[in-house]
Order: C-alpha cells, then structure tokens, then sequence
C-alpha cells in the first residue's frame, strides 16, 4: 500500500521575538500515513499537530525536512483537488446558508454545474444536516450543525485523504458521538483520515493507526490494538494479611488491600508465578489472574508522563 | 472562476457588515439633507449642494474602502476559513485577487448607491438631470480602487489597526501632491532629489480631485476627456503594482 | 510560486512603476493648472475643517464655512465673516459668490451711525474682486461686480470702464452644459455704454448702443418667441435714442423735449435705429430774447437769435453755478455745511474730509485688516432751490474718525459726470456748460477734458476739535490738491 502521507524529518521553529529563543514547535517528525487508513494524530494542546497539519497543506513553510502527500510535495495545487481539510474551531460565514457555503467550496475545487448541486446535496445528506436547515445561514447553527456542516465542505469534493483537526472538541455528547460515527462512516468508505485529536475515545474507536506527539516530537506510533493490548496480568486474591502486600510490594511495587480483597495490577509475565506463589504460600485465595487491556488514555498519559517526567 | 467565486463571496460578506451598511445609510441621508442647507443664491446652493454631495460620497468611500480593504484579508485569518479556502487547490494569487476585487465590487455597489441617490437629489432639487456628476463619483471610483489595493498590500503584512493609520496617511500624504510638487523646484538638490522620489512614489490620489471642475463650470481642464483616461489609467497601473507586491508577499506568508 | 515567477513579477514591476510615474507628470501640469489659486490654510479651523482640505473637500468645507459666514450675516456680526471670506476664497478660489458678497460686505456694510460707508474698506473690497477675477478669469461674474462697484460706490468711471470692456469683450458665462460657451448677458454691454456715457465718451457710447442693439436684433430673430429678449431690445433702441437726441440737444441744437415727446418715435427699417429728431426752432421772438440775455450775463456777446431760426446747442451760453460752501465744526468734531449752487434741484455735492497725507491705497494682496488711524469721511447732500446744508456728527464714531493726523484736507465737488441727465441737459456730459468764477477745475488730463467744480480747505486738527474757527484762509489751491492726491505717499 502507498503512503497517503509521507513526512520525513520535518522541523518548524519559530522564533520568540520577545526571548530571542528559538521555539521548536515541531521537531524532525517521520511519519507514514498507509492509503485508505484513519489515522489518528494524538497530542496535548500545543504538542505541534496543528503545525504539522498546516505544514503538509501548505499553509505554512516547514524550517527543514520534507513532506509528501499523495505522492506529490506538500503544496502541489493538483493534490489539493484531492484532499480536503476541516480546521480546528473554524467559523466559517456566518452570513452564508449551509448550501451557499458548500457551493462556494464547490466553486474553489472547480467544480461546475449541474455536478455541482450533485454534489453539495451528497455532502449535506452524508453529515445527516436535516435538509430544513439547507437554506438558513449559518449564524442560527447549533455548533453539531456547523461542524457536520464542515465535515460535509471536506467531503465536497469526495477526497482521497481528509485531514479533520479537532472535529469533535466542544461538542455535547451527541453530537459528539454522531460525528464520530460519521467520521468512521468515511473511513469505511476507504478514504484516508488524517484525525487529529486529543479526544482519546474518538480516536480509540475510529483509528486503525496512531501516532503520538508531544513538545514537538513523535513519541510513538503504531496500531491501535498493538498499543493497547497489555502484556501484563491483574492478580486478586481474598484474605492475607499486611506483611503479604508487603512482599508483593518488593517484586512488583504496586499492590492494595481493602475489604479483605487485595488487587495487584501490571504483573509482568516475569512475576506471575512467584507473585502467586507468595499469595498461595501466605494461605491467601486466588480469586483472579485476568490479562490487563490498556485504554488508549492510558497509553497516552504514560507516554506524555514518561516524557515529562524525564 | 475561483478567483470570482472569492470575490463574489466577499462582496456578499461585506455586504453584510452592518459598520458598512450603516455608514451607507449616514451617507444617503446627508446626501438627501443637502437641499435642507439654506442659501442666497441659486449658483451658491447648487454649489454647495454638490461639494457637499461628492464630498459626501468621497469620505463614505473612503471610510468604506479603509474598512473594507483592511479587513478582506484578516477577517479570513481570524475565521480560520482562509484555511479552507487555501487547503484546496486555489493559488495564492487567486486568493488575493479575488479579495481585491470583492472589495473593489464592494466599493463600486456603495458608490454606485449614493451617486444614484445624489443625482436623483439634484434632478428633484434642479429639476434637471446632472450627468457631470457622473464623472466625479467615477473619479472617486478610481480613486477608492487605488487607496483599496494600497490597504490590500498592507493587509498582507501588517495588522489592520496598523493597516487603518497606514492606508489613511498615506491618503493624506498622496493628497498633498502640490507640497511635494513644490519641492521639486526647491533650490537644495537633496531636497529636490528626495521630493521627485516622494512625489512621484506616494500614489498621487489628490489628482483624481475633479470637484473643482464639476462645480465651478470656469474651471476648465484642458481636454477633460484625456484627462479622466489618464487618471484611471494610473488607478489601474498602480494598483497592478500594488497587488503584484501584495502577491509577492503573502505568497511567502503563513497563514 | 517559484523563484522564476517571482522574478519575472519583479521585472514587471519596472516598466508598470515607469508607466506610473509617466502617467502622474502628464497629470500633474494639468491639476496645477486646474488647482491655481487653492491655498490650503490651517491656522484658526477647527479639525473637521482641516480633515477635509487633506481628504481633498476644500470645496465642500469652503461650502460649509460659506454656511457658517451666512450666518454671521444674519446675526450682525459683520467682523467675524471677514476671515471667512479668506478661508472660502482660499480654499475654493472659483466660488465667485462669496468673492462678490464678500466684497460687497466690505465696500457697503460698514458704516457709522449715520449709515456713511467706512470707505477705508474700499481697496480691500476691490483687491478681493481682483483676486477673484484672476483666479476665474474666463468668467463674467465678478469683472462685472469691479464695473458695477466703480460706477456705484467709487465713482472711478475710467476703472469701471476698463473692467466692464474687459467683461463684454473677453469674458463667457457657463451654459447648460456647464460650458464656458455662452455670451456675456446684454446688460454687460449696457453698463459698458454707461460707462463710456460717464466718461464723456459719448460717440463711443453710441457704438456700443448700436452693436448692442445690432446683437439684440440677432437675438430677437432667432427666439422671436422671448419676451424679454424684445424687451432687452427696445430698451436698447429707446437708450440708444435718448443717446442721440441728447448729443444732438446738448452740442447742436437745443431740443424742446416737451414737444419731442409729443412726436411718434422714427426708426429706421433697416437697423432698427431711431433716428435724431430734425431741428427745433424759436417760436416766439420772446424766446429768442431770453436766450440772448443768457449770453449778456456771462458776458458773451449774444448771436443773432431770431423766430424759425434753429436753437443753438443746450450748452451754450454756458451757465454760472455760484459754487460756494462754508463749513463750521459747531461742536467737536461736528461739521455744519452751507451752501449755495445754483443749478437744478437733486444736483449732489460730494463732501469729503481725510487726513492730509492719505491717498487711496493700491493693495498689492487682499488683507480685511485696515488702518484703523487713517480718518477718512466721505457723504454727499442734494441741492435744493439753490442752496444746501448739512450737518455731520462725526463724535460718535471714534473708530471711524479717529483724527489722529495733525492735518485734513476737507474737499466738496460737483463732477457733471456723475449728476443726473436733466442737470447734464443744460451743463453737457462735462460740463461743457458750466462755469464758476471761484472754484472750476478744468480736468484736462481727461480725455474729453471733464469741467469740476471743486472748494478744498486745509485744515487742522484744533480746527476740528473746534479749537480754532475756519476761515477762508484755509482755503487750499484745488489744483494743487489734484496734483498731490495723484502723487504716492
């Protein structure tokens, strides 16, 4: 499969004109976004995905490295037809009817009519826009409306790849989850995503792939399923006593007892046996030994935590 | 295509700016209220009656133009749609132009509402059509378009707060061509040197001034016809100009 | 955009950037030309007055000011509306009604509280109306005004004349279409022949009549429907008539009007013109006799004057007038006049009463400030049944008459030139008929030499404060106060 996007060690510094220090907001990123894949983009605010984002679009300049998108360097006028974006928090014209607006998109991706009016009643039926809303400007929206009606002007010109930043902040939970169905609706239909987020569910839910970033740098990237399966066991047992989680304690360093239940979470493979060992030896019963499955929340604050904390 | 679809939807956007609408509407109603202004004689109202209507006409345009051709391009950055508009395949000159030229589109509907209210005034105040007037809205036109593809250039790298006072000035200063105009026979050869670079640097805007003759029929303008096609000539020249350096520089501007 | 494009969008920035600077020097001449005599003051406006001059609106804040200046005119404060004028005539030099009112204001509105004109204002008057002209000097307007205010105000025949010949001749009025297109209206030419009638220029006068009948025929012919372009025409025919009756009486044969207005107009079919009226001859012998004794008393020996004989010219024998004043401050500068002159009643005599050294001023620029020491009094009383008197506070008025000059030349006058026709019947456009033993001034610089009656006295300041009586021994030569009125101080 070709690489939708390809970055190789993009870098963009700005420059504090108040400090006279150079702030590095992305850091020699290498990344591969496959073809037909939703493809999340993780990081806090500020961690350098928007940046990235505007990078591959052209919209700003990268300080070094190099970017490819659909096989064409980033900027290239005849990719743009191809891709589409929806920018975090963007207002768009307030004055404008939903239709009016996609019409004006229409127009920028030269698109004429009658295939025009084609497409715009697609787009808006694709975002579930209740079609009484079609003709009313923009300003009497509720923001679910406004953003599907975003997603619907990135879907205007049936793209090979959508980048969506932050589709889904500030939005009540249903629209919120409507959204996303939307978002994986396009991914089945074997579009690239491109989804930056920090909304972790989201992403967990909708992405096959995710890459993290953080203070600039890429932190890590891999499937969904690989970062979140664990490799460790939660061990709980009844009765025993407080010298028991004492010696869990040393093997594992973590280990709690309340209610006459003691629970040890993130045992390696390692330490299974002497951990059970030491429960069984202290006439303790076993109650569980369960595989542990990290949310991708996880992942990300140990990720980011890891960073910090060095 | 792309370049007219922007500027149809500016001319809509800014169509909806009630800042614009409102002071359309200060005009229109200073224009109406100039027969209310009492006189001795008819020469002296029918003079005064059109000063005051251009020069209406003049400084709405020109507040009208200042609004609007600093506001084009910021509006879309603080909207955050320049980046829709520009993530699809519209070259970044298409995007300037088609901003130039909604506001130019702006320009011309506000002007054109007021000429029309100012020669329906005239013809009920006279009872006679004015069409010389014509040419001084037409004028003030030219001029706006100059001042507006100055504010555009400006927009592409300074902020419109900035913008306003720089757009203003300049107009000022290109207003007082005949100081700098002076100069250029001054004595000093310093003085004379820095005065032509001014004077010929600084978009003239006080020769698009045609009130005098539109008012006064003495004043008489050698071939008036050459004239007003040389003006508009150097509207249109100098803008090019301005909007090629505007392209140069927000080609290279992030956004 | 790559580096190419962005080159070759900079090379073509250097032909446009020629082409606007070529554009701009072919326009500026021509705003200069159009902008000649704007000048942008800033000193004394308040901001909305200055924003406008450098957004390019003088003419809408002159307009504005002009309002302001009306206003001034209704409230009476007549100080304040000169320094508008200025700011009008600056900023908006072609608006030719405000350099008229303005110049009227100045030449009639200041008077003292006898209603006499402060005739200090005058230059300033007459400066701003030149001003006006050279900055409009295709127009009509206000060449016509400098005419009209000679002739009325002055008294300076030669200066009105000079004005309204450059007015008929070189001068157009706007048409419809805005167009410097369209002829001087008649009356242009009308005053023109009036003023060549007050010069003594009277076969010049009656050209001008003519040509301006001629016009007015043409006029007639081609609107024959234009009720007042007839009328414009007749009353040409019947001045031009008047012209020629009145030559004819005063220098050939003496008229009897009674009887002339009895006898229906004559014209001739072909111009349009009346012609003069054949010979009036003496009826009576009694009539004869009268005439000769008018010879005897001013001591010409009479022609031979008899029945059917025609009259001799109304001039002749010319007539003594008895010309004599005797003024008296009766009060601290308060003038009492009497006076004998023996001519028609309404006949006017000017009195006049500066400071020695002053002399009419030749402004080189407009200025409304004016010398406040220079005292200068002008007024004029009418004769009735050959005597006249008149009494002239001039107390009241220390702004006016501040008599701060040691010396003053107190001057009455009789110009024939001036007077009303049935006095020029019997005395002719210069006096030709007039004679006075004590105090004729033959003006023989003028051409025609115009016959003045003048009485100057030289007086000083005690004599006005009434500290010292005058005598006739302040009597000053009229010649040499002539002489010295024309010399520069």
């Amino acid at each position: 499969m070709a690489a939708a996007v390809s970055i190789q060690g993009l870098t963009k510094t700005y420059l504090d004109v108040w400090t006279k220090t150079e702030i590095r907001a992305v850091d020699r990123l290498n990344l591969e976004v496959e073809e037909g894949e939703v493809f999340g983009f993780l990081g806090r605010n500020g961690a350098g995905k928007t940046t990235t984002i505007k990078m591959l679009l052209g919209l700003i300049f990268p300080t070094e490295g190099t970017a490819t998108v659909l096989g064409k360097p980033i900027g290239d006028i005849g990719v743009k037809g191809q891709i589409s974006y929806l920018p975090e928090e963007a207002y768009f014209y307030e004055g404008m009817t939903g239709w009016d607006m996609l019409d004006f998109y229409a127009r920028l991706f030269r698109i004429s009519e009658p295939e025009r009016s084609k497409r715009i009643q697609k787009a808006l039926e694709d975002v579930y826009l209740d079609p009484s809303a079609w003709r009313r400007p923009l300003r009497g929206y509720s923001k679910g409306m406004r953003q599907r009606t975003g997603i619907a002007q990135a879907l205007i010109n049936d793209p090979k790849l959508l980048i969506l930043d932050e589709p889904t902040s500030g939005l009540d939970p249903i629209a919120h989850a409507e959204l996303r169905d939307i978002i994986a609706n396009v991914g089945r239909q074997g579009k690239t995503v491109f989804l930056s987020s920090h909304q972790l569910p989201d992403v967990e839910l909708t992405c096959s792939r995710v890459a993290i970033i953080h203070q600039g740098k890429l932190r890590t990237v891999g499937k969904t399923a690989e970062l979140t399966s664990g490799d460790t066991v939660e061990i709980v047992y009844k009765g025993g006593d407080a010298a028991l989680l004492e010696k869990i304690r040393k093997v594992v360093g973590a280990g709690e007892q309340s209610n006459g239940l003691g629970r040890v979470p993130g045992v390696a493979p390692k330490d299974t046996n002497p951990i059970v060992d030491l429960i069984r030896g202290a006439g303790a019963e076993i109650v569980s030994v369960a595989p542990h499955k990290r949310t991708l929340e996880e992942v990300f604050v140990d990720t980011v935590m890891k960073e910090t904390g060095s | 295509m792309v370049t007219l679809a922007i500027a149809k939807q500016t001319l809509e956007d800014m169509l909806r700016r009630k800042i614009l609408l409102i002071l359309l509407i200060v005009a229109v109603a200073m224009i109406a209220l100039g027969p209310s202004v009492g006189f001795l004689s008819p020469r002296e109202s029918s003079a005064v009656l059109r000063s005051l209507g251009l020069a209406v006409i003049l400084l709405a345009g020109l507040l009208i133009t200042v609004l609007t051709g600093i506001q084009v391009i910021p509006t879309e950055i603080e909207r955050r749609t320049i980046y829709t508009v520009l993530s699809k395949p519209v070259q970044r000159y298409e995007f300037v132009l088609g901003k130039f030229l909604g506001g130019l589109f702006t320009v011309f509907v506000m002007l054109a509402s007021m000429g029309i209210v100012f020669l329906g005034v005239l013809r009920y105040q006279e009872g006679r059509f004015s069409p010389d007037m014509v040419m001084g809205v037409i004028m003030t036109f030219f001029q706006m378009m100059l001042l507006g593809a100055l504010a555009i250039f400006f927009s592409t790298f300074a902020t419109p707060v900035v913008n306003f006072f720089m757009s203003f000035g300049l107009f000022i200063v290109g207003n007082l061509s005949s100081v700098t105009e002076s100069l250029l026979e001054n004595k000093n050869v310093a003085t004379r040197a820095v005065a032509t670079l001014v004077h010929y640097a600084i978009p003239n805007f006080g020769n698009f001034n045609i009130q005098n003759k539109l008012i006064h029929p003495q004043v008489v303008i050698k071939n008036l016809n050459m004239f007003i096609m040389q003006n508009v000539a150097y509207a249109i020249i100098y803008s090019a100009v301005l909007l090629i350096l505007a392209i140069i520089v927000f080609d290279r501007r992030e956004v | 955009m790559h580096q190419a494009t962005r080159r070759k969008l900079l090379l073509a920035l250097l032909p446009l950037a020629i082409a606007v600077v070529f554009t701009q020097s072919r326009i500026d001449p021509v705003v200069a030309d159009m902008h000649r005599g704007v000048k942008t003051p800033f000193a004394g406006l308040s901001t909305e007055f200055i924003l406008g001059p450098l957004l390019g609106m003088q003419q809408a804040v002159a307009g504005l000011l002009w309002v302001r200046a009306d206003e001034f005119f209704h409230e009476g404060d007549y100080d304040a509306i000169l320094p508008m004028v200025r700011m009008v005539t600056w900023l908006d030099p072609h608006n030719l009604d405000v350099y008229i009112t303005g110049a009227w204001h100045l030449a009639y509105n200041f008077t003292d509280s006898s209603e006499r004109s402060d005739r200090r204002y005058i230059p300033a008057a007459q400066r701003l109306l030149e001003e006006g002209d050279a900055n409009n000097p295709t127009v009509y307007d206000i060449a016509f005004e400098l005419g009209w205010q000679n002739t009325d105000k002055i008294k300076d025949y030669d200066r009105a004349y000079y004005w309204y010949k450059k007015c008929a001749e070189e001068r157009k009025g706007a048409d419809e279409r805005g167009e410097m297109t369209k002829p001087v209206p008649m009356f242009v030419w009308h005053q023109l022949a009036h003023s060549l009638t007050r010069l003594g220029r009277i076969d010049e006068s009656i050209d001008i009549w003519r040509k301006a009948l001629a016009m007015s025929m043409k006029i007639v012919r081609e609107d024959p429907k234009d009720y007042s372009k007839r009328n414009v025409r007749d009353s040409e025919r019947h001045n031009l008539e008047l012209m020629l009756k009145r030559k004819y009486s005063r220098y050939t044969h003496e008229i009897d009007w009674a009887l002339d207005s009895k006898l229906p107009s004559t014209t001739d079919p072909n111009t349009g013109e009346p012609s003069a009226r054949d010979l009036y001859v003496f009826k009576s012998a009694e009539e004869a006799r009268q005439k000769q004794e008018q010879y005897r008393a001013v001591g010409q020996n009479p022609p031979a004057l008899s029945v059917g004989q025609p009259r001799p010219p109304a001039v002749q024998p010319p007539w003594e007038t008895a010309f004599d004043v005797r003024p008296t401050f009766t009060a601290d500068r308060v003038l009492e006049l009497k006076g004998q002159f023996n001519v028609g009643d309404g006949a006017r005599v000017t009195i006049r009463l500066h400071d020695e050294n002053w002399r009419p001023p030749q402004l080189k620029a407009f200025t409304f400030t004016i010398d406040q020491s220079v005292t200068l009094m002008q007024d004029q009383h009418s004769v009735r049944q050959g005597i006249w008197g008149r009494k002239i506070d001039m107390s009241k008025d220390p702004k006016m008459y501040s008599f701060t000059s040691d010396r003053y030349f107190l001057v009455f006058e009789f110009d024939p030139r001036g007077t009303s026709p049935f006095v020029q019947d019997r005395f002719g456009w210069s006096g030709e008929g007039m004679t006075d033993r004590k105090y004729l001034t033959v003006e023989s610089q003028k051409t025609p030499p115009n016959r003045i009656l003048r009485k100057v006295y030289r007086i000083t300041r005690a004599q006005v404060l009434r500290r010292a009586p005058i005598t006739e021994k302040d009597v000053f030569p009229a010649d040499r106060y002539a002489e010295l009125q024309r010399q520069t101080p």
